[in-house]
């Protein structure tokens, strides 16, 4: 990227412009056709190849992803294999060169990751999750911005799965934990009331109390019939609760398979999970 | 020593002139701190957009006064604002579309959309002079006083009188129905909230479904608001000029700084700041300490800081100071 004209050329001067919280997500793409397309899974990229930028290397080859309605899928590998990119790619935050994404029955394969938002996906970032600017309220408040309808109810459900948001309600969501960012960020996304949530290691940073914590919130998530599929390092633990596993090497599927064969697969405990 | 009549010297000639430039200031300043934190670059065509939106409330003021229509005690140019806001919003729109679209689309860091906001400065520039001409011009009819230095002479009996200009009281009234109606507007509404939402985290609010270019619009069309408005404020105030109202660039970008960038609370009150310094630093004491001190301290020479020509040097030394003790301005702003 440093070689784009349009690059700050070394100057980090904060008074020239807000470069903080500038995004990275084309904002003035629109968003092509889509077409039914039965028989597939719930959510599937399937057969993806491309990478970031409309020039970037491709960082997925031939990758697929899937995940079936209510069931938990996660994604794991070794650093840099390209798991939170293939998640991106089913949320259409990459260029894919080759195959396609298909949610409940259409294909969205052409469409922006905002409209997709729109379509029932929820996206949680792994990092710049919230809004820290503003109480936990408003980040509910911002999530919801979609509905039309009266969210009040939704945001009690938040707080019923999330106790202490409801106690922080009115306080800038930057002055939270670790644990209750995460919990404000899955919050948020879970406003839209969305058919899919995908989770960037929502346990990063956060310590092995707080993750279990955070995993039994996700497993109650999905057993209200939300989809989700999960980036995550604590491999181990993320395979304990998964329906589905995937393990990535090089931006290519190395194993899949049920969170539990994965874990009996000797070859994927000896390579990824520490024996 | 006669404290009563150093209280209304003091009043006429350095509290009322600094709160109504520190109103136009502010509101100036506001438009620059929006700017800033939602489309997250420094505008310097702030000035001359100020100067574009004024020559239209002029232009439109001069058709009300042919066509008969006027506002009484008022001037005619509050009728006209709408309109000069209205024309602001479709230049700096269709600005928006042109140009700065463009480098948003690239992902164009600040420095970058800095540097465009200047050639878009000159091409402003060169609109309004082309269209108004470089001269001064006069637009401000109606009542032109509130308080008049005789009439308050002979109803209090003392010996300093007090001017109180239509436009002045106008200034400060108005200032303060725009900043309620921003902040209620900023902090209240669905609208306002997201785009605070997008100023913290962009990406964030695209996938809470928050539409970046209608927050783009919105702001657009506030600052066309505030930028109208202010400099209409301004021109009735003193005069019109666009080359004046280009040099106001520095005093109020000075303000939005020293306030802290971003933070709109900041820019009112860094307004004040520096319009109090400004007059303050270049107001001839003397008469005011002529009242107040007992007679063996009264000065001899004007006590004048600095001459007038130089006000806009007070504005960068505020400036420099700001940045090198608190660059964060005084509400915490976001540049560090």
């Amino acid at each position: 990227m440093s070689n784009s004209p349009y690059d700050d050329h070394g100057n980090k001067d904060l008074s020239l412009g807000n470069a903080k919280g500038m995004g990275e997500i084309d904002t003035t793409k629109h968003s092509g056709p889509t077409h039914e397309s039965a028989g597939e899974p719930f959510l599937i990229g399937a057969n993806m190849t491309g990478g970031y930028g409309k020039h970037g290397p491709d960082i997925l080859h031939d990758c697929t992803i899937a995940v079936e309605k209510g069931e938990i899928a996660v994604i794991v590998g070794p650093n840099g294999a390209g798991k939170s990119t293939a998640m991106k790619a089913t949320f259409g935050m990459l260029n894919l060169r080759k195959g396609h994404v298909t949610l409940d029955g259409v294909d969205i394969t052409g469409l922006t990751p905002q409209d997709r938002v729109a379509r029932g996906m929820g996206f949680v970032p792994q990092n710049n999750n919230i809004f820290t600017s503003m109480t936990v309220e408003e980040n509910l408040e911002m999530g919801a911005f979609l509905r039309t309808d009266d969210y009040r109810p939704i945001i009690e459900q938040v707080y019923d799965l999330f106790p202490i948001l409801k106690e922080k309600r009115n306080q800038p969501a930057g002055e939270l934990s670790g644990g209750q960012r995460q919990q404000v960020a899955v919050g948020r996304a879970l406003m839209t009331q969305p058919k899919v949530l995908l989770l960037d290691e929502p346990t990063a940073g956060v310590s092995p109390i707080v993750m279990d914590e955070l995993f039994d919130r996700i497993i109650e998530v999905a057993r209200s019939g939300i989809s989700i599929l999960m980036v995550e390092q604590n491999a181990k633990q993320a395979l304990d609760i998964a329906d589905k596993g995937y393990v990535l090497v090089q931006g290519a599927n190395a194993h899949t398979g049920t969170g539990k064969s994965l874990m009996a697969d000797p070859e994927v405990r000896a390579s990824f999970l520490g024996g | 020593m006669d404290l009563l009549n150093a209280l209304v010297a003091l009043t006429n000639f350095v509290l009322i002139p600094a709160m109504t430039y520190g109103s136009q200031l502010a509101l100036g300043a506001l438009g620059v701190t929006m700017v800033y934190g939602i489309l997250r670059f420094s505008n310097f065509a702030h000035g001359d957009t100020m100067a574009f939106g004024t020559m239209i409330v002029i232009l439109f003021t001069w058709l009300f006064q042919s066509m008969g229509i006027s506002l009484g005690p008022l001037p005619t140019a509050l009728l006209a604002i709408p309109f000069g806001i209205a024309g602001t919003s479709l230049l700096l729109l269709g600005t928006d579309r042109v140009v700065y679209r463009f480098y948003r689309a690239q992902k164009a860091k600040p420095v970058i959309v800095v540097m465009v906001s200047l050639g878009v400065m000159f091409i402003y520039n060169g609109l309004t002079r082309f269209i108004l001409g470089t001269n001064e011009q006069r637009f401000a009819d109606g009542e032109r006083f509130i308080i008049r230095a005789r009439e308050f002479k002979e109803m209090t009996g003392l010996k300093e009188g007090l001017t109180f200009k239509t436009t002045q009281g106008l200034t400060i009234v108005t200032a303060i129905v725009v900043v309620i109606a921003l902040f209620w507007f900023l902090n209240k509404t669905r609208t306002g909230k997201s785009m605070r939402a997008f100023s913290d985290n962009e990406d964030l609010a695209l996938l809470s479904g928050i539409n970046p270019e209608r927050v783009v619009m919105v702001t657009w069309i506030i600052v066309a608001g505030l930028v109208t408005i202010a400099g209409t404020l301004y021109g009735l105030d003193k005069s019109y000029k666009p080359f004046t109202y280009f040099q106001l660039l520095l005093p109020i970008f000075a303000a939005a700084i020293v306030g802290g960038l971003g933070s709109p609370i900041g820019a009112i009150a860094g307004g004040f700041v520096i319009a109090f310094s400004e007059v303050a630093v270049t107001y001839a004491w003397k008469k005011v300490l002529v009242y107040a001190l007992p007679e063996s301290l009264e000065p001899e020479s004007l006590v004048q800081l600095l001459a007038t020509e130089y006000k806009f040097a007070v504005s960068f030394m505020i400036l420099v100071i700001v940045l090198l003790v608190r660059p964060t301005g005084i509400f915490k702003g976001k540049s560090v």
